[in-house]
């Protein structure tokens, strides 16, 4: 059987969760079994200098085009699978794999979970662990081969990176599908750290859909200036407008690895843990004991967030008094 | 323009999920259920562009509590409003509603399908994408803005990391709404009385155009708490030690 593993990168930079994919799919080959990777993109380079891990690489090639639509990334790749006829199709849940992943399924008419943390192989069928309801319950599905899933970041230890032999690499020309195609890239904007780099920023606190309206951000923010600490939010507080975007934290927002992170009133979705949960100390404050923010938290608080933050400042001004 | 925008309710996650009995679903009894978030951005993302160019917005919610939403949908201005009868106490299965979505989009000659990003019930693949195929209309997930220029759209869809990428594209097409240029407006509750008259349409659900995905054989809770060390409920001790291993570590001051 074959089993792609979907990749992807731009900037010349291969995305990490691209060595992930590598490596589900390799913990489920069998003796017989081939792991094709299938990227699409500008750095073919790049590529073929570190996703070795897999017996095959399928690169699709742009001279132009630094990030690929979802649109070309799937009708390449939906070439590909008629070509290869695979067992496995397995996509990043990525701002592109959202739309690449149910589109194959749709196509092949090929079965689809998403969310995947876990998976077991047993001959023709897989049992996965997929989450639901932003990861408070998990949802134990079966399903038979052929199939397509699409994984969570993270949810795999990432293959090392190796460079993969030349004969081993197939090269299309992915142009004449980006020329033909219905959905035309006009622009890039890649995010000014003028403002703020959350990436750089090694005390983070941050403020949860919990916080309840903007007023209150000054609250946390007071609270934050005191501990020397960026302000920063989850993503229906930056779409409520009440913090900018760059202050974002998570899948659709900064990456970030501080060494202090206060997340107050974030019940802590999969989106959102995939941009926080490798932060050093992690203290996490919520009213509901079962918000998945603990499972990654050293620290855990159940009591009401304004209650901490008004007690945390009165003893951090007291102490700056002193 | 004809625009369609799907509006599925869905538990409230915030709140306590347990298990039904039969361990394959979640106990719906007691349940708030609620618009799920990214399909209230697709909504207000419907409503702006009918203000920008004119559009007949038509709203088709899905789910317990459906009318409540389409009279909430009617007073934000959708001219249209339909309940897609769903099973009861199902969770709702977007590999399953896209043939019914599909379907109403052909007869409403929709231009434009909007749909949520995601809901946290989409364990078998997003919405768009699947209606996207059936139709075989172009479709862009995750998108924070969309501009309408006659039949050109021009859809911007985030990356990640603060990359934000925009496209071109001619309707008819499917988008996977993940954030409105503007956050969702507040309704008043003289809106929402007038909007009440307005008449409910009702869809009886088409035969999906997909093979079942899989079976769910069991729902769990996630085990509980990771290594990490519970502070308790308490604000004054959590603070005393907070300050405490803050100073330890060197955190709690410049
Ligand atoms: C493609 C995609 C990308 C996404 N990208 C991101 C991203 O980059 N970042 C991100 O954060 N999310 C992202 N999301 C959204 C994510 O799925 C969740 O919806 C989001 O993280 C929820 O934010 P929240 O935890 O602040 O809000 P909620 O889930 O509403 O949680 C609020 C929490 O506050 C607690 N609370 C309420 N009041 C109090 C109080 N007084 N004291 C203490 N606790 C209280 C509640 O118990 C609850 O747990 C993305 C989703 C998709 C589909």
């Amino acid at each position: 059987m074959k089993l792609i593993a979907c990749t992807e990168g731009h900037s010349g930079k291969i995305e990490a969760f691209s060595l992930e994919m590598i490596a589900a799919a390799r913990s489920l080959a069998q003796a017989d079994d081939e792991v094709v990777a299938f990227f699409a993109g500008r750095d073919a380079e790049g590529a073929s200098a570190c996703l070795g891990a897999a017996d095959r690489l399928i690169v699709a090639c742009s001279t132009r085009l630094d990030v690929i639509p979802a649109e070309a990334y799937t009708l390449l790749l939906r070439d590909v699978v008629t070509a290869e006829s695979p067992g496995l199709v397995l996509v990043p849940y990525s701002a592109n794999g959202l739309d690449v992943a149910a589109d194959i399924a749709a196509r092949t008419g090929w079965p689809l979970i998403s969310y995947v943390n876990e998976i077991k192989r047993h001959g023709e069928s897989l049992t996965i662990v997929a989450q639901m309801y932003g990861g408070k319950i998990l949802a134990e599905c079966e399903v038979r081969l052929p199939a397509v899933l699409m994984i969570n970041p993270g949810a795999f230890a990432a293959a090392v990176p190796d460079p993969i032999a030349a004969v081993n690499v197939q090269t299309i020309d992915a142009e004449p599908v980006l020329t033909s195609g219905k959905v035309k890239m006009v622009a890039i904007d890649m995010p000014d750290y003028a403002d703020v780099d959350l990436t750089a920023a090694d005390r983070i606190v941050c403020v949860g859909r919990g916080i309840g309206d903007e007023a209150s951000i000054d609250l946390a923010r007071n609270l934050a200036t005191m501990l020397g600490a960026e302000i920063a939010g989850s993503r229906p507080v930056v779409d409520n407008g009440w913090l900018p975007k760059l202050r974002q934290v998570g899948k659709s927002g900064q990456k970030v690895k501080p060494k202090l992170y206060l997340a107050l009133g974030v019940s802590g979705a999969p989106e959102h843990l995939e941009g926080m949960s490798q932060a050093e100390l992690i203290i996490a404050v919520n009213t509901d004991p079962k918000a998945p923010i603990f499972n990654v938290a050293h620290y855990g608080a159940t009591c009401d967030l304004f209650d901490l933050v008004a007690n945390l400042s009165d003893r951090l001004r007291a102490g700056s008094g002193r | 323009m004809n625009i369609l925008v799907v509006l599925r309710m869905i538990p409230d996650s915030a709140g306590e999920l347990q298990l039904a009995e039969d361990g394959r679903s979640i106990d719906r009894e007691w349940l708030d259920f609620q618009l799920n978030d990214f399909d209230d951005h697709a909504l207000e993302e419907a409503i702006l562009l009918k203000e920008a160019c004119g559009a007949k917005v038509t709203a088709v919610a899905v789910g317990e509590g459906a009318n409540r939403v389409l009279q909430m949908a009617a007073a934000r201005g959708a001219e249209e409003v339909v309940a897609l009868q769903s099973e009861e106490d199902a969770m709702i299965s977007s590999r399953e509603i896209a043939a019914s979505i599909a379907a109403m989009a052909r007869a409403k000659s929709a231009d434009l399908v909007l749909c949520g990003v995601q809901s946290t019930e989409d364990v078998f693949g997003q919405l768009a994408p699947y209606v996207g195929a059936l139709l075989d209309w172009p479709h862009v997930s995750g998108t924070n803005r969309i501009v309408a220029n006659g039949a050109v759209l021009r859809v911007t869809q985030e990356r990640g990391a603060g990359v934000a990428v925009t496209y071109e594209l001619a309707t008819p097409a499917v988008l996977g709404v993940q954030t409105a240029s503007k956050a969702p407006r507040y309704v008043s509750g003289s809106k929402l009385r007038e909007a009440s008259k307005t008449p409910i349409g009702r869809a009886t659900p088409e035969l999906s155009g997909f093979e079942r995905s899989a079976e769910i054989i069991t729902l769990r809770l996630p085990v509980q708490g990771g290594s990490g060390e519970n502070l308790g409920g308490n604000a004054e001790t959590v603070a005393d030690r907070l300050i405490t291993i803050l100073a330890a570590k060197g955190l709690a001051r410049n």
